[in-house]
């Protein structure tokens, strides 16, 4: 009896304890996380502006980078760190480069806290969504302004079109730095074995197919986490169709973007090329790495639409005699209405500065040390990729054919290059993903697809708690 | 404090003085026991700090977490707007979580009796399965079964993930010792149709959590006196009966606790989902994938921390239904243990 007491009063202080285990948290958390942090920013002073320290970095300050570690590495941006940190003109910073490949994980803590990096190449699969973190970015504009360490201004060392993947709602707010150029890609020996010629409108890909067929082979083949490298391709090639037309539409979730006859065309076609077995099916079962190297390995498929990191990323699993080339995406048929050679070609792996970090003026001096000549040619020369600054890229590509291929397309393209921003802007490949991968095995129509689409297009541009970014 | 410096009048110090000796004179009580050193400090270390490391890194998220779940945050600034439950109402408007949800919950029904009949069994054969005359045994060569179908929990579940999408894939393993036996399975993706997806993903879950739970049984039945296997042998009962009527009841106490453990753990299943379906396909997308994607892809943490909180009141649910269904059963009958 004694001892079912002393457990019961043991259990009531215990029950209070769990009473005010309950409440106050409740009451502190209610006070105190509604506005996590704050302050912060304006820590490092500035320093004079001259020609040579163009943002007037202090004297003596840090600079924190965070770079995404994927496909290119950091090392780039170390190299440029250390020119930097060797730089007189600035009498001495010191810079820290870290990497990391979860940029939106580890640095939300930092910017709700008000302590962001100076300088951050927000890229990868779990980069920071624009719309949420816009209004926390310095524009870059004066970066462009300003003279590379070679005395060039730098606006006038770059590729058309830089600016326009890297500016939401007028403001130029992320400097994308290493060009990629979108198109489909194959083995030009392959090619020339068999006799077959380079298509020049979704007209042409039927017959080659049908040749793909005859030598046992596949026309496209997909991989399950790439099935959206389908959707761009069908898209981009819209966009060469039509320009405009059928961009604006879909960047600003226009409620009839996917009707458009350029992508409704483009669409049976693609239908029709699955339906007749030129597709490879299983790709919605199979990894995108794998499916890749079918492509480029076993050469079980002739095209792949990609992004031009598409060498880089399957540079050992390429088969010998393999002599990787591209060619823009295609249009419709003859009759497109934007100037020949038009395609998708934007910079990526963008890097931006936070307005409250503590030293904005060293994270951009980084940006300029990054663009001058000495580094950007040591990145193409490297990463067998073009950066955003011309003529860095020699007539032999370092040896690369498809390094080639990407320099003749840039300057057949000119300044007619587009770029499709609304699907990362939303986040929107999740969602698309399976659709396509259905559409790619043949489960679903046209009609299917375009309702798919368009549902989550709508679906976006009903929810008022998502903020919207005009695109022009 | 403060008002003794401001005021500091020889009255109030006698005050101090007489109050003092009132404190020594009667010493402070909580519920009838003397506040001794000793018994503050027992307080002290052993409720009074676990409890604040509870609070803080246990209770205090889970509030905070609330609370986000009924804002509009976005996850990269200190603003947010306070929405109430319109979260809520949009998860459940949202066919995509809905499907989710409906998945979890068919993933919560047949992950755990899958897993623990099999486990069920194997223990039994372990343990108490072996030849019907002597004593009472497991069958030839139990230990070796033991340890190698122990095996696939020790694998990290996302390298079992990687390890199976690899074999399930068109060309894989499967498809070709299918072919081998004579069965032209024209590379079928296994994964990849909506039809086989989620069935091919729980063999894997259930693959990798056997084991485990396999041990768990054969601890328990180990605690079951010999005489009452051997009694109900003397009754005639074979093999089937006795794991029915013998051990089932009588292990029902961990059979409960691996229901639960195992039904939390199918609820969540984030490892083996995100590793075997990337691809958010209907089919197979479980909330916590959707969760993710929702905070770290499309940045509205507001609506994540809401599904995160649903799955939270789901998981108690589900406890709640297992301590009823044991309850209902017969578990009432052991004295209430459970």
């Amino acid at each position: 009896m004694e001892l079912k007491e002393a457990s019961i009063s043991r259990r009531n202080l215990l029950r209070g304890a769990a009473t005010a285990a309950l409440l106050l948290p409740f009451g502190a958390t209610l006070a105190s996380c509604a506005a996590p942090g704050g302050g912060g920013g304006g820590g490092a002073g500035t320093g004079k502006v001259t020609a040579d320290n163009p943002f007037g970095v202090a004297a003596n300050s840090k600079v924190d980078a965070v770079i995404f570690d994927g496909g290119y590495g950091v090392d780039y941006v170390e190299s440029a760190a250390k020119i930097m940190e060797a730089n007189k003109k600035l009498g001495g910073v010191s810079v820290k480069v870290s990497s990391t490949q979860k940029i939106a994980t580890e640095l939300q803590p930092r910017f709700v806290g008000g302590n962001p990096p100076d300088l951050i190449d927000n890229s990868g699969a779990n980069s920071i969504g624009w719309n949420t973190i816009l209004s926390q970015l310095e524009t870059l504009d004066d970066v462009l302004d300003s003279n590379n360490l070679e005395g060039t201004k730098i606006s006038d060392t770059l590729f058309g079109g830089v600016k326009a993947p890297g500016t939401f709602d007028g403001k130029f707010v992320a400097l994308n730095y290493v060009m990629t150029v979108y198109g489909i890609w194959y083995s030009s020996s392959l090619f020339e074995e068999n006799g077959w010629t380079v298509p020049t409108s979704w007209q042409d890909l039927k017959a080659l197919g049908e040749a793909a067929k005859a030598k046992g082979k596949y026309l496209f083949l997909w991989g399950q986490e790439a099935a959206t490298s389908y959707q761009t391709m069908v898209v981009d090639s819209a966009v060469i169709q039509a320009g405009d037309d059928v961009r604006l539409p879909l960047e600003n979730l226009d409620a009839k973007a996917w009707s458009h006859p350029a992508i409704q065309g483009i669409l049976e076609i693609l239908y029709d090329l699955i339906k007749s077995g030129y597709v490879k099916p299983g790709g919605a079962g199979t990894k995108f790495t794998e499916a890749q190297a079918q492509w480029s390995l076993k050469q079980e498929a002739l095209l792949y639409p990609s992004g031009s990191w598409i060498e880089n990323e399957m540079k050992k699993q390429t088969a010998d005699n393999f002599k990787m080339k591209g060619f823009a995406e295609l249009p419709l048929d003859g009759s497109q209405t934007t100037p020949k050679g038009t395609m998708r070609a934007e910079a990526g792996e963008p890097f931006i500065v936070p307005s409250n970090a503590k030293n904005p003026a060293g994270g951009k001096e980084l940006l300029r040390t990054m663009l001058s000549k000495e580094s950007a040619t040591a990145f193409a020369k490297a990463k067998l990729a073009p950066t955003i600054v011309k003529d860095t890229v020699p007539a032999d590509g370092f040896g690369s054919t498809a390094l080639v291929s990407q320099s003749e397309l840039l300057a057949t393209a000119g300044d007619n290059v587009f770029t499709i921003k609304s699907f990362n802007l939303y986040g929107m490949n999740g969602d698309q993903l399976p659709i396509w991968n259905s559409f790619l095995e043949g489960k679903m129509t046209v009609a299917d697809i375009t309702a798919a689409l368009q549902g989550l297009t709508d679906k976006i541009r009903e929810d008022s708690s998502i903020t919207k970014i005009e695109i022009k | 404090m403060t008002l003794s410096t401001t005021d500091g009048g020889p009255g109030s110090a006698t005050a101090a003085v007489i109050s003092a000796k009132a404190g020594r004179r009667k010493p402070l009580r909580l519920g009838g026991r003397k506040l001794t050193f000793d018994f503050v400090s027992f307080l002290l270390v052993f409720l009074i700090l676990p409890l604040a490391i509870f609070l803080i890194f246990v209770i205090g998220p889970f509030a905070q977490a609330v609370y986000y779940a009924m804002t509009d945050w976005t996850g990269f600034s200190p603003d947010m707007k306070f929405v109430a439950l319109d979260n809520f109402v949009r998860l459940f408007k949202d066919p995509t979580f809905l499907r989710a949800m409906g998945n979890n919950i068919i993933l919560a029904v047949i992950v755990p009796l899958v897993t623990l009949t099999i486990a069920l069994i194997f223990a039994s054969m372990i343990t108490i399965g072996g030849p019907s005359g002597g004593q009472v045994r497991g069958l030839k060569g139990s230990s070796f079964y033991r340890i190698v179908s122990f095996f696939p929990y020790v694998i990290p579940a996302i390298v079992i993930g990687i390890l199976w999408s690899m074999i399930y894939t068109p060309s894989g393993l499967l498809n070709g010792l299918l072919g081998l036996i004579g069965i032209d399975t024209n590379n079928f993706a296994w994964l990849g149709d909506e039809n086989t997806a989620m069935g091919a993903s729980i063999f894997v879950i259930v693959w990798g959590m056997v084991g485990f739970y396999m041990v768990l049984f054969i601890a328990a039945i180990k605690g079951v006196p010999a005489e009452t296997y051997e009694a109900a042998r003397l009754d005639g009962a074979g093999r089937f009966r006795t794991t029915v009527s013998i051990t089932l009841p009588l292990i029902r106490d961990n059979v409960q606790t691996a229901y639960i453990y195992i039904g939390i753990m199918a609820l969540d299943a984030f490892v083996y989902m995100a590793a075997l379906n990337p691809v958010r396909n209907p089919s197979t997308v479980v909330m916590s994938q959707y969760l993710y994607s929702t905070a770290f892809e499309k940045f509205q943490f507001g609506l994540a921390s809401a599904m995160g909180v649903v799955l939270a009141v789901i998981t108690l649910l589900f406890a709640a239904v297992v301590f009823v269904v044991n309850w209902a059963t017969g578990g009432r009958k052991d004295g209430g243990r459970a």
